[in-house]
């Protein structure tokens, strides 16, 4: 990829943050890695992270082993079927690969990989190493596609080239490239839809998909959770888009509008009022009089049900105080599906939310409770000020929680829990009573016996 | 005498290989207050730390340069300095470990040189502002290709740059004005991985023992006045007459140091381990959440490696920095290629026999018994089994050796890296390669019982074989550091464990594959239908999320080039005295 095509995936017409941009904004692209002040992933990772859940195809990492060795087998997206895509496969760079260049190996074990398993296509990855050094990936790729018969796409995101976020539009770039289109289905239909941006983590798919088929829309393709290559392949002749919670992908949505004239739409499966305006966010595309109509039933039906579930965990749970942290679209999905359990928000890391999402959160939560520093410490600070019950946050922070003696409830991609859709926000009740109930807090946060009797006092308070 | 065999090298699939800079970490991690800098892009270090998470089940302190695309190429040098000035104000550490990676390698930039001219900025700004506290931490630079060696490699180089840069060479000869210069023509000669360090804190005042002191004073910049503040009299090896540096390879777990720790002491003498991952990363709630380590070697422990006695080596990982401390310290050299099983920790208790002149306590003749009777009861069990092993060198050799005791064969033995202890191994072949090679010759070896890490548990499924935990990285269960594997008791922990597995499969067939799809969903009924797609059709490799598939006992199958996914029989297994198991265990329940 040059560096012009990469600006250009810095342009998004469709994304209401980028708009609002100044032309020297948009030219700044993604926010510059601080020096020693970071802690996420990078752009190799958030590729992998948009890919790697198409479940039947082989991702081969071209480069050292640190790329491959120290991350395969490790994605929360669950597939129904082949688990292929849980493999890890790697050049493997040696010292001499390094210096000689690394394409012979990168062709060779392309070749292998296909011999081998057979895979509906081979997904190959760049990193900073073969980067630098030079390798002609896409060259390597077309060769060893011509030569083996297999699709076998090219993802340049090595992961200098910035954060997670540049590599989810990189990924989704090199689908619109060398992927969509290819596959003509035999069996299109009025009601077939993409969703872009859910990774079926913990297997949420699994729990919107059914509601979905129950209002006659058929999943033409996923990208990229639980997906067939070939479904992937075909989701130019879905009817609508739906962008689930990620700003990255718009492209990938607006590259579907604009060459195959497919309409989309950005929504949410987190809490009960996103799910209602996903399933009409749908409706509407489609514009089918029956449709809505089955739209408007089974929300009514649904959100009687949930309401019911919810109950019990409403009573224990108003009142509760939340420290928020996350990113994105989920800062503030969250806060409404917090708010919506009767719990009180009284604090919002911002750090990693778009200006757009901040505008939101401000009209949730206004301006005070919004943390703009996203260190383990000042967490741990707003949540002994405000009180707090819980921190609600990516995987990241629950040792930053636990380690303060704080109960902590993980809501990004690494949980194994399904909170998506009607059933995932009674689960998500659920999860946050019994982690506040919990019995092990009292244990943990009283004092060991030696310290006991300096702070008798504080001790029989607890007791009791 | 085992022969390695590096197995052909074509694509790498499911690697067993972790990256240099991954055991580099894991060193400084076993240091207080110390974090590790991966000098490299955000993924270098947030893959590490991810992956380190979920083995530890903690908080890994490891923070980034974050390199990007221009400063790879342009020079990284700038991000390097503001990253060290960030952490130093930020975190404040004692310790900091700088580690290079395979982008900051392959642009040729000199970051020891780099790294030098910061510190030597930083030394003369110190000596002008007197010693701010929070300005001097010990910073050793270590260079850790991803692109060459393994995690086993970059522990052996964090270990042995830190040794150097504690104790560095001109100690040895106070007349040699050219400081570090022997270091220096290492470096240059590519004998040594240790790009820079600032001053070594080893000739500052004695500080009090135990792990929990803090230096009550910085590091500062290595006094010239060695000889009249130090009395080191390392030379001479007539140093403080308790002290044993015990030298640890990153096969130990915590429960392992703890043990050895205890043992020395138990001959009147003190350990100073170097690392010590049994008080950072064990698993313990301190009091309140720091960002850096919240336990491990000390700065004022590490003062007092000038002064050690003896040096415990325990690992092959560790056996470079062991030669190189007793060799600038005099003090005598104890190497051990691993402490799993009786006759080695013999040999380990006879040394400290002599070392302290006492006899063993009560407790150590107590665990020794109780292993020897371990050894009596498990070999019923794993006599004869056939065990397929691949783990990290070290742990390969320890484990290896301490079933082979039983009497199991170890017809499979895989290392993600080569190393000198593997040659000395008591196997017939150690093959260095993948876990496809692996899972591959352990079918065909028809393995029983599969050793290693988190990622082997599917080969052992569907192998149809028990599987055993161990290594790194075990990211499906709790408290892998907490299991002992070596010394007496350790090593009883460990035997009992595998016998059990053995046991326990025998039993009850396919019990591990019972509980993996249930709490996940249960697969076939979401989602796509299988719709005649070219698949991949092969056994893969960690699925968790698999459907339920039931251990059936049904034999004779042929693997075709490795094709058949789901429905692999179960070999029947075949142990050596099934007479003597029945009488043994006739009444278990199955």
């Amino acid at each position: 990829m040059t560096a012009p095509e990469r600006a250009a995936l810095f342009t998004e017409s469709a994304c209401g943050t980028n708009t609002t941009k100044t032309e020297k904004q948009r030219k700044a692209g993604c926010p510059k890695p601080k020096p020693g002040g970071t802690s996420g992933g990078c752009t190799f990772d958030g590729a992998m992270i948009t890919l790697v859940p198409i479940v039947d195809s082989a991702h081969v990492v071209h480069g050292p082993i640190a790329c491959a060795g120290n991350s395969w087998d490790s994605r929360g997206s669950l597939s129904s079927g082949p688990t292929l895509y849980r493999r890890g496969f790697t050049t493997d760079m040696s010292e001499s690969d390094v210096v000689l260049g690394g394409e012979q190996r990168l062709f060779d074990t392309i070749c292998e990989v296909v011999e081998r398993y057979a895979p509906p296509a081979v997904f190959v990855y760049s990193t900073c190493v073969t980067a630098m050094i030079g390798d002609d990936l896409g060259a390597v790729c077309r060769g060893a596609a011509e030569h083996t018969g297999v699709p076998v796409i090219p993802v340049e995101a090595p992961g200098f080239l910035g954060n997670k976020n540049l590599g989810n539009k990189i990924a989704g770039q090199a689908l619109l490239d060398h992927v969509i289109g290819t596959v003509e289905p035999q069996d299109v239909g009025p009601f077939d839809v993409n969703l872009i941006g859910e990774y079926n983590i913990a297997g949420e798919l699994w729990d919107v998909e059914p509601l979905l088929r129950r209002l006659g829309l058929r999943l033409r393709a996923c990208i990229s959770g639980d997906a067939r290559y070939r479904d992937v392949a075909a989701a130019h002749r879905a009817k609508a888009t739906m962008v689930v919670c990620s700003r990255a992908l718009l492209g990938l949505a607006r590259g579907l509008e604009e060459r195959y004239g497919i309409p989309w739409f950005e929504g949410s499966f987190y809490g009960t009022r996103a799910m209602a305006d996903t399933l009409r966010g749908f409706a509407a595309l489609l514009d089918d009089e029956d449709l809505t109509r089955r739209t408007e039933e089974l929300i009514a039906v649904e959100e009687a049900a949930t309401e019911a579930a919810l109950a019990p965990y409403r009573e224990r749970l108003t009142g509760r105080r939340a420290v928020l942290y996350t990113g994105g679209v989920k800062s503030w999905s969250i806060v409404s599906a917090l708010q919506d359990l009767g719990i009180e928000v009284v604090g919002s890391g911002i750090t990693k939310s778009s200006d757009g999402d901040v505008e939101k959160i401000r009209e949730l939560l206004g301006d005070a409770k919004m943390i703009k520093e996203g260190s383990p410490r000042e967490l741990l600070r707003v949540a002994e000020q405000t009180g707090a019950d819980i921190l609600v946050a990516g995987g990241r922070n629950m040792y930053t929680a636990l380690k303060g003696r704080l109960p902590f409830l993980d809501i990004n991609q690494e949980r194994h829990i399904p909170y998506a859709g009607y059933t995932g926000m009674v689960e998500f009740a659920r999860r946050l009573d019994m982690a506040i109930a919990s019995p092990v807090w009292d244990q943990v946060r009283r004092p060991a016996p030696w310290d006991a009797h300096v702070a008798g006092a504080a001790h029989g308070a607890e007791a009791a | 005498m085992a022969r390695i065999t590096v197995a052909e090298r074509g694509a790498t699939i499911d690697p067993l290989k972790h990256s240099q800079p991954l055991g580099a970490a894991l060193v400084f991690l076993g240091l207080a207050g110390a974090m590790p800098i991966m000098h490299g892009s955000m993924g270098c270090a947030s893959f590490s730390k991810a992956l380190l998470t979920r083995h530890f089940n903690e908080p890994i302190p490891l923070q980034t340069t974050a390199i990007s695309e221009v400063t790879a190429v342009f020079g990284s040098g700038e991000s390097l300095v503001a990253t060290l000035d960030a952490i130093r104000k930020k975190q404040r550490p004692e310790i900091i470990g700088l580690l290079t990676t395979g982008v900051t390698e392959v642009s040729g930039e000199d970051v020891g040189g780099r790294l030098r001219a910061y510190l030597a900025a930083w030394a003369d700004a110190d000596a002008a502002a007197e010693g701010d506290a929070d300005a001097a931490p010990l910073i050793v630079g270590v260079s850790t290709p991803d692109f060459v060696g393994g995690l086993s490699d970059g522990w052996s180089a964090a270990l042995e740059a830190l040794i150097r840069a504690v104790i560095p060479a001109d100690e040895l000869d106070l007349g040699d004005p050219d400081e570090m210069a022997e270091d220096l023509d290492d470096r240059a000669e590519g004998r040594t991985a240790l790009l820079a360090a600032s001053a070594s804190p080893a000739a500052a005042h004695p500080a009090p023992v135990g792990h929990t002191a803090v230096p009550d004073q910085p590091v500062t910049r290595r006094s010239g006045a060695t000889g009249a503040t130090g009395a080191t009299g390392s030379a001479g090896g007539d140093g403080s007459p308790d002290l044993v540096a015990v030298l640890a390879g990153p096969g130990l777990t915590a429960a392992d140091l703890d043990e050895l720790a205890e043992l020395v002491r138990s001959f009147g003498l003190t350990p100073l381990l170097v690392p010590d991952l049994s008080s950072s990363v064990d698993g313990h709630l301190a009091p309140a959440w720091q960002p850096t380590t919240t336990g491990g070697t000390t700065v004022a422990d590490l003062r007092r490696l000038p002064d050690v006695r003896a040096v415990v080596v325990a690992g092959g990982c560790a056996s470079a920095a062991g030669e190189l401390l007793s060799a600038r310290t005099g003090a005598r050299l104890l190497t051990h290629r691993h402490l799993s099983g009786l006759t080695e920790m013999d040999a380990l208790v006879s040394e400290l026999m002599s070392l302290s002149g006492q006899s063993a306590p009560r407790s150590v003749r107590r665990a020794r018994e109780r292993l020897a009777d371990g050894l009596l009861d498990a070999h019923f069990v794993l006599g004869g089994v056939r065990v397929a092993i691949a783990a990290e060198p070290d742990v390969l050799v320890a484990a290896g050796c301490l079933l082979r005791d039983v009497g199991a064969e170890i017809v499979t033995a895989m290392a993600p890296t080569s190393a000198a202890v593997l040659g000395d191994a008591p196997f017939d072949e150690v093959v260095v390669g993948d876990l496809a090679e692996f899972a591959t010759r352990a079918r065909a070896a028809r393995a029983e019982l599969v050793v290693g890490s988190s990622h082997l548990r599917e080969i052992a499924y569907r192998l149809g074989a028990a599987f055993l935990p161990l290594g790194f990285p075990i990211f499906d269960r709790l408290g892998a550091t907490l299991a002992g594997t070596a010394g007496y008791t350790g090593s009883l922990r460990l035997l009992i464990d595998a016998a059990n597995r053995v046991l326990d499969h025998a039993h009850g067939a396919g019990a591990h594959g019972a509980g993996h799809a249930a709490s996940h969903h249960a697969a076939a009924d979401h989602g796509h239908a299988s719709d005649g797609h070219a698949s991949d059709g092969h056994p893969s490799h960690g699925l968790a999320d698999s459907p339920v598939r039931p251990g059936t006992a049904s034999t004779g199958s042929a693997l075709e080039g490795g094709r058949s996914a789901e429905d692999l029989p179960r070999p029947p297994r075949a142990t050596a005295e099934p007479d003597e198991l029945d009488d043994l265990f006739q009444e278990s329940p199955c």
